[in-house]
């Protein structure tokens, strides 16, 4: 066991002692949250420039209200309340009676914003008040260049069924003072499970939201990616290497293959272990410190590195015995993208286990050993309660696995690892791992 | 005893058989020359002697047991193909391998052999800084640093100046009178000649020479004669009872047929040319081992 620690502490030494592993120790917290960090910096950065919205009314019965409540906002709502900067545009509406070829108006207009004249039109049409009339007919359209992503189209939402309902309240003859609220919205709020404390009494629940239900397992899974892309996807090429320059020979006049590679996975998950608890251990100083202690998931933690250790175990098997079949770098590309997919898989489908954490696709795929570790964190770590059986299976499933992936792994390693230029088939991996 | 004995071991590789039912026995204490041509099983052997294969059939006994991997810290290996981590300085680099080999620190040993070879002022170089001589010393130094009792050392000499050639055949007879068995694999005939007890010759992944110097030389009798003539020499090949012409330029060796009389080569030879020497010898092992190689006939089992 010496020589496979020896072998393993120089794998780890190479790999922290370098500038790199300092660099992206650093970076990769930045890279997992980028985009967030990039949103916090950059929500000041809007463009304030006025939007000139032209409005074509064939109801004649919304237009002068939009207008109304345009220049409500410009007076109220583009202004920071505190400094008086303005930090929203100003909208510009310009209402322009339908002409007798409709088309052609809007199509001229439509050449107006593609010369930058104007920034959108809307079109108001006669059956917009009784929609359910006209089924299929789009009623309102909202014309611009970036339609689906313009401020102006979300913001005109309110202020148009606003004046809708009021116009349909009048032909009803109702009076809209005398119902208190009648256009207060309502707001399903979103909130957890009643507890028990110690003493016997209920507790209620707190409020959740969308970010605070997705945050714990995202953050978890994309750490554990990270870590397998840190400890487990450069055992391929390292391996590769070690085997065209010839030093596999000299090591293994030492030591056996199966400690080669065992001395390699070891390495590897020690690096990715020691990257894992400074986060890991930072974050949860940082929430500490910042009074936050109720978010630090204990009780996932220890299913958290038991499945990142048997889930660096086998990538790191798969990886070193893979690098043994490669003769050059163009192989160690070709056979890193299916190597991946253990990774991948559990990524592309994140969203749709997270909202569904209990259906039967998120439980089998959870039992699925390859992906296991990672869908199973995903599902601990969500806000809802996944049978106790669950885990246990899981773990017991993944350890075969480990385990025969370590064992094919070592032999498929020993028969390819001193070969050389022997040409990348699958049927030769295949009887390198059956045949031995 | 034995340091090594191969029984009858046979290694395939799909329908290629690269070593065919050799045995051998390499006494310990002993320098063991293994030679042939390229591709003829040298590589495979020493790696089936190292457990990095394991012979299809047969058996390979090391220190009077049967082959096991705790045996491997008792052998130090230089292979054919050197291979060293380049961005690891040299000392790092040599503790790493004798540890790996003995599971215990060496770090006084690194810094003997480090003197001895004359490199105590690159130990804190990185690998990849180092000549090619440098880093064939390094590797032999990794190979013996753990104080093996059987040393197997591939091609040792590939690649060296005279100097770091004369460097490294001191350290294996020093080795050898500190009682270790070494076992080398050389195309350079004349060092096999000079350092080897034993030489062993494989070909086609047959074995076709075992014995000492003298015995090999012996089986193939005094049938060389080396010539020197005062101008260049001419008319040799239609001289009677020779079969082959090696011309070196300014002495030439010929081969006789069996049972020739060298009285009638001679006179032959003083028709033709004007003698300055006239010598009959064993043919040198570089003749042998041409001899062999060159034929195309099925070889045989010694």
């Amino acid at each position: 066991m010496y020589k496979v620690l020896r072998l393993a502490g120089r794998e780890y030494m190479a790999a922290v002692k370098t500038k790199g592993f300092i660099i992206s120790l650093v970076m990769l917290p930045i890279f997992m949250s980028g985009s967030m960090i990039a949103m916090a910096l950059l929500k000041d950065q809007v463009d304030i420039r006025q939007r000139h919205i032209v409005i074509i009314d064939e109801t004649h019965q919304m237009g002068a209200v939009l207008v109304d409540a345009a220049d409500s906002r410009n007076k109220t709502g583009v202004f920071d309340e505190e400094t008086g900067e303005q930090n929203q545009p100003e909208y510009l509406i310009d209402l322009q009676e339908p002409e007798a070829d409709l088309t052609q108006q809007m199509s001229r207009i439509s050449d107006q914003i593609r010369n930058a004249e104007i920034h959108a039109f809307l079109h108001i049409q006669p059956s917009a008040i009784h929609p359910a009339a006209h089924p299929g007919n789009s009623a309102i359209n909202y014309h611009s260049e970036s339609a689906a992503l313009d401020d102006v189209r979300s913001w005109l939402r309110d202020p148009i069924n606003a004046q809708l309902r009021r116009l349909r309240l009048a032909e009803a003859n109702i009076d809209e003072t005398l119902i208190p609220d009648l256009f207060a919205y309502s707001w399903v709020n979103p909130k957890g499970l009643l507890t028990i404390d110690e003493d016997g009494n209920i507790v209620d629940a707190t409020s959740s939201n969308e970010l605070q239900s997705i945050a714990l397992p995202l953050v978890m899974v994309m750490l554990m990616f990270m870590m397998s892309m840190m400890g487990a996807m450069p055992q391929l090429s390292a391996v590769m290497e070690e085997k065209t320059q010839r030093i596999v020979e000299v090591i293994l006049g030492s030591i056996t293959p199966f400690q080669f590679m065992l001395g390699k996975i070891l390495g590897g998950l020690a690096v990715a272990l020691t990257s894992t608890l400074v986060y890991v251990g930072g974050g949860v100083l940082f929430l500490e410190f910042k009074g936050f202690e109720s978010f630090i998931p204990y009780d996932i933690l220890p299913w958290f590195f038991v499945n990142l250790v048997l889930l660096l175990f086998m990538l790191g098997a798969l990886m070193t015995s893979l690098g043994s079949v490669a003769n050059d770098a163009k192989d160690a590309q070709s056979l890193s993208l299916p190597a991946m997919f253990p990774m991948m898989i559990p990524m592309f489908v994140m969203f749709p286990v997270l909202k569904e954490p209990l259906s039967a696709f998120a439980t089998w795929l959870s039992l699925i050993p390859p992906f296991t570790p990672m869908v199973m964190i995903l599902r601990l770590a969500s806000p809802v309660t996944i049978p106790a059986w669950q885990p246990w299976a899981g773990l017991g499933g993944v350890i075969i696995f480990t385990l025969l992936v370590v064992w094919g792994g070592a032999r498929i390693f020993r028969a390819a690892i001193l070969m050389q230029g022997v040409p990348l088939k699958f049927s030769n991996i295949m009887r390198w791992m059956t045949k031995g | 005893m034995n340091a090594i004995s191969l029984e009858h071991i046979t290694k395939r590789f799909g329908d290629f058989t690269a070593v065919d039912d050799l045995s051998l026995q390499v006494p310990q204490g002993s320098i063991y020359g293994f030679i042939g041509p390229n591709g003829s099983g040298k590589t495979t052997t020493i790696r089936m002697i190292m457990n990095i294969f394991h012979p299809d059939s047969g058996k390979v006994i090391a220190f009077g047991e049967p082959r096991v991997d705790t045996h491997t810290d008792r052998i130090g290996y230089l292979p054919e193909e050197r291979g060293l981590y380049k961005k690891m300085k040299v000392r790092e680099l040599l503790r790493f391998y004798g540890e790996l080999k003995t599971g215990k620190k060496v770090n006084d040993d690194v810094e003997l052999w480090l003197n001895k070879m004359e490199l105590s002022d690159w130990a804190n170089k990185k690998v990849d800084a180092l000549s090619k001589g440098m880093s064939q010393k390094v590797q032999f130094i990794a190979t013996v640093v753990s104080k093996p009792d059987l040393v197997i050392l591939d091609e040792p000499f590939s690649g060296l100046d005279p100097v770091n050639t004369n460097t490294l055949l001191t350290a294996m007879l020093d080795l050898q009178k500190n009682g270790a068995t070494i076992i080398f694999s050389t195309h350079d005939m004349s060092t096999a000649e000079k350092v080897c007890d034993y030489i062993f010759m494989i070909h086609k992944g047959k074995k076709v020479l075992d014995g000492t110097l003298s015995d090999i030389q012996n089986k193939y009798g005094t049938d060389t004669l080396r010539i020197r003539c005062e101008k260049k020499a001419v008319g040799l090949d239609s001289i009677v009872g020779i079969e082959n012409v090696h011309d070196f330029g300014q002495i030439q060796e010929l081969r006789t047929t069996p049972g020739a009389d060298r009285q009638d080569i001679l006179k032959a030879l003083m028709v033709s040319n004007k003698l300055l020497s006239f010598e009959i010898m064993k043919p040198s092992l570089h003749d042998i081992f041409v001899r062999i190689a060159s034929t195309t006939e099925e070889v045989s089992h010694v």
